[in-house]
């Protein structure tokens, strides 16, 4: 071989090579909108987005082309974009923006609603501009289901027009950044102060409900009436009907505030397998101490074209059969009463305050072949000390904002609580075992709140979505996946998650979570990340979360390890358990390696980061407890 | 007989030396395997990924791999009485040492640049990350960044090549130019940068001095063009300098006058 041939071909590599200087790499200019649904969205809950496109509201929205993440990502409405863009930590994992979309109003004649909703006259002109060539109205009185509106214009001449036709002021992009940045009140710390009050609203609820048992008695079944239709007929309002034991055949529809009082197990109701035992229609009737059987088997309603956003689901899912169904019961009180169920136990529609306590609902055996214990629609009320066995859910909670689910035990069904477009519930204090999912967190709401609950034999222990939420003091055990993480800007603490396949899965788009001071052991991989997520870093204040045995030591005696460990990583994953793996972790390779994979994470795969593993359990009683019952 | 035309001779030579030594295309080969390990093993996904990825790796294996190819080609000679047969010839010791320099950088650039191609055949087979229903856009990664790196490199392994010529000219026994070797290379990897540590933590020299200082030793001023024309376009906070341009003269600069110190000291004129 000559080395004029090899030098030749060495000089072409190079020359080649050399051209990397001459070209520049892409910068945001060439960079063009998508189509919003082909994003990551995030902003705002699903409950306000789904209302605003069924109603034709405008929501301004943008798109940001971030410089290390391949995806683009979604905002709906300007307050989400300028928190993301502001979010400490946000551009160390993402990179620069490179371009910012935002919806262009011009063309679109927008005007307000009597509410203040947006609507556009000419929908089809709209299209995006990029935020720097923005004109922004603010104050104007705009709104969208989530909250005051910021609206974007190409042209600054529409954006005056709007604001003089409907008020507000005309800002440019620089502006509308310094406007909104902090604009809203840290979510958790309002969170944690709403749930104290939320408690006390609850047994607040319950004390109301329970003064019900107190109203004297005006007709005995049996003794002053031969039905109970008819001894609730001839009750006055605010009295009680007193059931004595046996078995009474019933379909009744209650539209006075009586109260209904059986003498426990031995009074039976019994709808002869045919529709709703009870309807209640009035305001503060209450149902005591008695047994329901019999309820018929229609689980889902007949669908049909109508106006609301879901109509579909308050039609399919609330004209199901109950044993009790509350319509507009306001305050109506459930106590003390079993209920054997192919359907429904209590149905509760428009019925805030409503109370249902110390009951059972007994299930099919199978999920598929029954449905909810409670089911909860547009109703902020309370379930608590209750036992669900079998059925589909524990408790379903449709738009029920403000629920309170607490203390209840619930087994053998599919999902124990099942929240859909439900935000600001608490679910605290109870216990699902053997089921699909423990509790599950649906369709982005915000503001929910699962406290001290304790799930064990399912697939997933917890899975939540939506943002500004948390799961603090939870026990998650034996589940394929403990916890998993659906959530942005929300706060995972003190959590107990022990002997499970997956500890906590971080399924999560943004990482802009909060998991710090849970006690992760024994689990056959501590972490697993999702596809398509970036670095996620899980301690605060030089705080992390409890994983066992970690590579390091804890040379300052801050009850951190010096090192920083990386749950889902291959060789930490398996260095809390093996001797080689420990040794292994202190290797130059891996340290090197290591130590180049923390640059530009958005450009890497998925992963979780602790900076600071903590050397002590954050609650060494329960974990002990927990893993002396995990033990026997 | 031109003088280009005589280092032209030598060149091919040493080229010819390089392809005869078995050890050398092992440790060519190892050092292809090692980068490929490296690239396959950090599942970067992306160019700039991988950029970084390397810059530790190359910046220990090409000194290695330079000194080894170059530390023995005059000595060898020397050793063998064939410098004092060359020297019968009409060769100058520009062309000798010129030749010598060309013929062995063009074998060390061969694998430095084969490690790198191989190493960045992954990236596009690498991408584990598909959600069809989702927009993508290019990032700031980009081949090109990649293609800086990989010049950046082949001018640190030629300047690098440049001190193991330097030596392996200043080299009068196998033991001498052994130890001047391993010397060199420990002195590129760990002794450079130690000293600059010691100045910087005895506060001699400030932070925007330390710009300056850097470029005095190569691997840090290779690191920190890497830095400048790679890290800085993706957004990656680098701070603002005159580094690229100190690197570069301090990088050149070490190639010349090792190279030239080569030339007076390879024989008496």
């Amino acid at each position: 071989m000559h080395v004029t041939h090899a030098g030749i071909l060495v000089g072409v590599v190079l020359l080649v090579s050399a051209t990397g200087f001459a070209a520049t790499p892409s910068g945001g200019e060439s960079l063009s909108p998508v189509p919003f649904d082909e994003t990551l969205s995030t902003g705002m809950t699903g409950v306000d987005i789904q209302q605003a496109d069924s109603a034709g509201y405008v929501v301004p929205r943008a798109e940001v082309f971030y410089s290390q993440y391949e995806y683009v990502v979604g905002y709906y409405g300007m307050d989400a974009l300028v928190n993301s863009l502001d979010a400490a930590g946000g551009t160390e994992q993402f990179g620069r923006p490179m371009a910012i979309f935002v919806t262009d109003l011009s063309g679109t004649e927008p005007y307000l609603t009597e509410e203040g909703y947006v609507r556009a006259r000419n929908s089809v002109a709209q299209g995006w501009v990029r935020a720097e060539d923005a004109a922004f109205v603010v104050d104007s009185g705009a709104r969208t289901p989530g909250g005051p509106a910021t609206l974007p214009f190409g042209d600054r001449v529409d954006a005056e027009r709007f604001a003089d036709a409907h008020g507000g002021e005309v800002v440019t992009w620089s502006t509308v950044r310094t406007r909104l940045a902090g604009g809203e009140t840290d979510p958790l710390t309002r969170l944690a102060e709403r749930r104290a009050d939320q408690q006390q609203w609850a047994n607040d609820s319950v004390a109301g409900a329970r003064e019900l048992l107190d109203r004297p008695t005006s007709v005995v079944v049996g003794e002053d009436a031969p039905t109970l239709a008819t001894a609730v007929e001839r009750a006055p309002p605010n009295s009680t009907v007193v059931v004595p034991p046996g078995t009474y055949d019933v379909n009744l529809t209650i539209r006075k505030p009586v109260t209904i009082a059986g003498s426990g197990e031995n009074t039976v109701l019994h709808g002869e397998g045919n529709g709703t035992v009870l309807t209640v229609r009035s305001p503060d009737v209450a149902v005591v101490s008695l047994r329901i059987e019999g309820i018929g088997d229609t689980r889902v309603g007949q669908s049909a074209e109508t106006e609301a956003w879901d109509d579909r689901i308050r039609l399919i899912y609330g004209r199901g059969d109950a044993g009790i169904r509350l319509a507009d019961a306001h305050g109506a009180l459930v106590q003390n009463v079993t209920i054997e169920t192919p359907a429904n136990g209590v149905v509760a529609l428009n019925s805030t305050g409503a109370v249902v306590r110390d009951s059972t609902v007994r299930g099919s055996d199978r999920p598929a072949d029954g449905f909810m214990g409670v089911l909860a629609m547009y109703s902020a009320m309370v379930v608590e000390d209750s036992e669900f066995v079998g059925g589909r859910d524990g408790v379903y909670t449709h738009y029920a904002n403000g629920i309170v689910v607490r203390d209840n035990t619930m087994s053998s069904l599919r999902y124990g609580v099942h929240e859909m477009y439900t935000s600001d519930a608490l679910v605290g204090n109870n216990t699902v075992t053997d089921a699909s999912v423990g509790l599950i967190v649906m369709t982005r709401p915000a503001g929910n709140a699962l406290v001290d609950n304790r799930v064990t034999d399912a697939e997933i222990g917890i899975s939540t979505a939506g943002s500004a939420s948390y799961a603090v003091g939870n026990v998650v055990t034996d589940t394929a996946v403990g916890i998993s993480i659906g959530t942005d800007r929300s706060l995972y603490a003190r959590n107990t998650v022990v002997d499970n396949g997956v500890g906590i899965r971080a399924a999560t788009l943004l990482p802009t979570n909060t998991v710090v001071a849970n006690d992760i052991v024994a689990n056959d991989r501590p972490v697993s990340v999702g596809n398509r997520g970036t670095r996620n870093i899980w301690a605060t204040d030089g705080t992390g979360n409890y994983w066992g045995a970690v590579p390091g030591l804890d040379r300052d005696g801050d009850g951190t390890v010096d090192r920083s460990y990386r749950p889902d990583d291959a060789v930490d994953r398996v260095a809390g358990r093996s001797a080689g793996g420990y040794a292994f972790a202190r290797s130059p390779a891996v340290g090197t390696l290591r130590q180049f994979q923390q640059a530009i994470p958005g450009l890497r795969g998925a992963s979780v980061v602790d900076p600071a593993p903590r050397t002590e359990p954050v609650r060494p009683a329960v974990l002990e407890r927990v893993r002396k019952e995990e033990d026997s | 007989m031109s003088s280009v035309r005589r280092a032209g001779e030598v060149a091919q030579r040493e080229f010819l030396t390089v392809l005869r030594t078995p050890t050398l295309l092992a440790l060519a080969a190892g050092y292809v395997f090692l980068l490929t390990a490296v690239a396959w093993l950090s599942v970067a996904g992306t160019y700039i990924a991988l950029v970084l990825d390397l810059l530790t790796p190359v910046e220990v294996l090409v000194p290695i791999l330079a000194f080894a190819f170059g530390y023995r080609a005059i000595l060898g000679d020397r050793e063998s009485g064939e410098l004092e047969t060359v020297r019968t010839y009409p060769v100058s010791r520009v062309s000798y040492v010129g030749g010598v320099y060309l013929g062995r950088a063009v074998a060390v650039l061969a694998a430095v640049l084969a490690g790198l191609v191989a190493a960045a055949l992954f990236v596009p087979f690498s991408s584990g990350r598909d959600l069809s229903f989702t927009a993508t856009h290019a990032t700031v990664d980009s081949p090109v960044l990649y293609l800086r790196f990989v010049f950046l490199t082949a001018a640190f392994a030629l300047v690098v090549l440049a001190l193991a010529i330097l030596v392996s000219a200043a080299a009068r026994s196998s033991r001498g130019g052994l130890a001047l070797g391993v010397g060199a290379v420990v002195a590129l990897l760990v002794g450079f940068d130690s000293a600059i540590l010691t100045t910087l933590a005895g506060g001699f020299v400030s932070g925007d001095s330390l710009t300056a200082l850097l470029a005095l030793s190569p691997n840090s001023a290779f690191r920190s063009l890497v830095f400048v024309t790679t890290l800085a376009p993706t957004g990656a906070s680098v701070p603002e300098g005159p580094a690229a341009l100190v690197a570069t003269v301090g990088l050149a600069g070490w190639a010349v006058v090792a190279i030239t110190a080569a030339t007076f000291v390879v024989w008496n004129a």
